[in-house]
């Protein structure tokens, strides 16, 4: 079965899953009766938006089980392995380049972050890891110039701009 | 102060030299952005927002009208030479654009649609700078049931018309609104969804959101078929024998009633809430089609198409920036980026804008209209430096925006909260796609949920907890009923449509 068949009912289940939590949460917001009355209260909305969720959902998991009787296999697009290891280690990389963030500095995790998410991205027979790694650079080296000197942004701080003298 | 001069004071406050700089710039970045499919007028903005943090508020909004207006009319330089529109907003512009190209006028076919992307901004701004006012005087008097009605109007019509799905359109406006709930709540200063953690107190803020969902979850996207071979082949126009922008007179007389048309529709599309440029070139190229005496020449290179097509996206940015300016409303999430510009500046949209500060509200006009000019002769004559661009290769072009994106998003609180959540937002931004929901609605929900929200509250505590004032005050009224009506006509037309399939 594909994913684009059955993923209007995946999604209906998701949201209504997180229509209980919401409102389940919303009945305990700390309110201030004598402040305000109940109808204008800092539970209100939120209440309404997560039985609008619920019933949204319950519409949208009758639409999915429809879908799925449909005759027929829709041809849908299946994700590729190759494809599906390329967006799962641009996210890994991304989140890596956020860890390393506050640790390494700005200039030394963004060269990191570029030469690896650029030879994640490019097409094996375009793989030149040496202009990889010279495009990281300088490209780093602009931006922060740009910014750190140029804008007086901060950014986050490291060995390399300790020794620079950021 | 006098209309007369206030236009002056604004044409004085963007031509300095660092306002002119800051056009340039802006336009060349923005017509690359739009040229480049994959890359938005939205993201432009996105990515330029911290370059305008440390600037004065009018040369900000200077330079990011220059990237909304290059953004819009660099799409046609890929539909036309590639037949890929750079943007949804030139999408109508490939059927005749690359056509024409095929027949050996690419100089023809770029020159009309630059020629036209200018008029219809122009044509588009003039009628900004004489409707906001007037909306303005009108719209100081709103109050709560007014922009209550207003909200939800707006919500409504972008749930059922930015998607093809209502539920799912509905399904994210509402997240959206959810979102917009966590942090301390505006009228009774309580914490709601914000489990203990005191990063989340302030609530998400509109520009990480905006930035995660549209460009990190775009690239996120984009690394899906980064690895597929693309066989685009970029054609350098032939610029020889080229005698100014490349079409005689007369066939530029022959088009004034379909581009005044086609700018009307546009402006008129882009006032409305939820459809924005990616409609309105649809339509104006349609209404083109359907009232020529040969719609079947349509498709096979006809000026007629292009011009629809791209005065009319052009027209719909003047269009877009009336809600936003006079009621603080945006229709699309471009606008809805420049009003976490204004809002980060200390600006808040609305009537007030037009009393309090109408040196930059007319400094936004005045750099519109000079904006355009820039475009024009940029767009046509630099043409050559922007085909060249074309060829960089995705897989560099991405990364290397993903850390503009970092640096904007930790800009905002120069600490790692707002990068964290601009990373979540674009896992969720990604899941969006793969699941069909679309964005749009989710963010206008993000952003109009809170005005909806307060409004709602603070006029029930007027009323004593009656709601029938909302639907006195006629303006109110009218918002409520438009916005009951289209989700009526909707659920209609959706009911007959199966009914006919069955």
């Amino acid at each position: 079965m594909s994913f684009k068949k059955c993923r209007d009912l995946v999604l209906g289940v998701v949201m209504l899953a997180l229509s209980v939590a919401y409102t389940v949460y919303a009945r305990q917001i700390k309110t201030r009766p004598k402040l305000t009355p109940s109808y204008a209260s800092a539970r209100i909305i939120p209440t309404l938006l997560g039985v609008v969720l619920g019933v949204l959902s319950i519409l949208l998991i009758l639409q999915g089980i429809r879908k799925l009787r449909a005759a027929g296999e829709v041809q849908g697009e299946k994700m590729s392995r190759v494809d599906l290891l390329s967006v799962t280690l641009t996210f890994a990389a991304m989140v890596l380049y956020i860890v390393l963030l506050p640790n390494l500095g700005f200039i030394l995790s963004t060269i990191i972050f570029l030469f690896l998410q650029i030879t994640i991205l490019a097409p094996t027979e375009k793989r030149n890891l040496l202009l990889f790694a010279v495009i990281a650079v300088v490209f780093t080296a602009l931006v922060f110039v740009a910014f750190r000197i140029g804008l007086s942004q901060l950014l986050p701080r490291g060995p390399i701009e300790a020794l620079l003298g950021f | 102060m006098s209309v007369g001069s206030l236009i002056a004071t604004g044409f004085a406050a963007v031509l300095t030299p660092t306002g002119i700089f800051l056009m340039l710039v802006g336009v060349a970045v923005g017509i690359v952005f739009g040229a480049l499919p994959g890359l938005s007028a939205t993201m432009a903005i996105a990515l330029f927002l911290p370059v305008t943090y440390a600037m004065a508020s009018t040369d900000a909004m200077t330079l990011l009208m220059a990237l909304f207006i290059g953004a819009i009319s660099g799409g046609l330089i890929s539909a036309i030479l590639l037949h890929i529109p750079g943007t949804p907003s030139s999408v109508a512009t490939c059927f005749d654009g690359h056509p024409m190209v095929k027949k050996g006028q690419a100089a023809k076919a770029l020159g009309i649609g630059v020629v036209f992307s200018f008029l219809g901004t122009i044509f588009s701004t003039v009628l900004l700078m004489f409707l906001s006012p007037q909306i303005a005087k009108v719209a100081i008097n709103f109050g709560p049931y007014e922009f209550f009605s207003i909200a939800i109007f707006s919500l409504t019509m972008i749930a059922t018309l930015s998607s093809g799905n209502m539920i799912k359109g509905i399904i994210a406006g509402v997240i959206g609104f959810m979102f917009s709930t966590v942090g301390t709540d505006p009228i009774e200063a309580t914490a709601r969804f914000t489990f203990g953690n005191t990063n989340l107190k302030g609530g998400f803020d509109m520009l990480a959101v905006m930035v995660g969902l549209f460009a990190v979850g775009e690239i996120i996207a984009a690394a899906e078929t980064s690895h597929h071979k693309d066989e685009e082949v970029v054609t350098q126009p032939s610029m020889k024998g080229i005698k100014g922008f490349g079409f005689t007179m007369k066939e530029f007389a022959g088009q004034w009633w379909n581009a005044l048309r086609s700018a009307l529709i546009g402006m008129g599309i882009g006032i409305l809430p939820g459809i924005g440029g990616g409609t309105s070139n649809m339509l104006a190229y349609t209404v083109a089609k359907n009232s020529d005496k040969h719609p079947e020449e349509f498709g096979t290179g006809r000026i007629d198409g292009v011009v629809a097509s791209e005065t009319a996206n052009n027209a719909t940015i003047g269009g877009a920036m009336v809600p936003l300016l006079t009621l603080g409303i945006p229709g699309d999430t471009t606008t809805a980026m420049l009003l976490g510009a204004l809002t980060l500046h200390g600006l808040t949209p609305g009537p007030l804008l037009f009393q309090n500060q109408a040196d930059i509200v007319y400094g936004i006009f005045a750099a519109m209209l000079v904006c355009s000019v820039i475009m024009l002769f940029m767009e046509f004559f630099g043409l050559r430096v922007f085909v060249k661009l074309l060829t960089i290769p995705k897989y560099i072009l991405l990364p290397c925006v993903f850390v503009l994106c970092t640096i904007g998003a930790y800009a905002l609180k120069n600490n790692m909260s707002q990068v964290i959540a601009c990373l979540i937002f674009g896992a969720i931004g990604f899941a969006f796609k793969k699941f069909g929901v679309p964005t749009t609605p989710f963010i206008l929900g993000f952003i109009l949920g809170p005005l909806a929200e307060v409004n709602y509250r603070r006029g029930l505590m007027r009323t004593g907890g009656s709601f029938v004032p909302f639907l006195t005050s006629p303006i109110s009224a009218v918002f409520l009923l438009i916005a009951v009506g289209v989700v009526v006509t909707y659920l209609l037309r959706s009911l007959m449509g199966k009914k006919r399939e069955a």
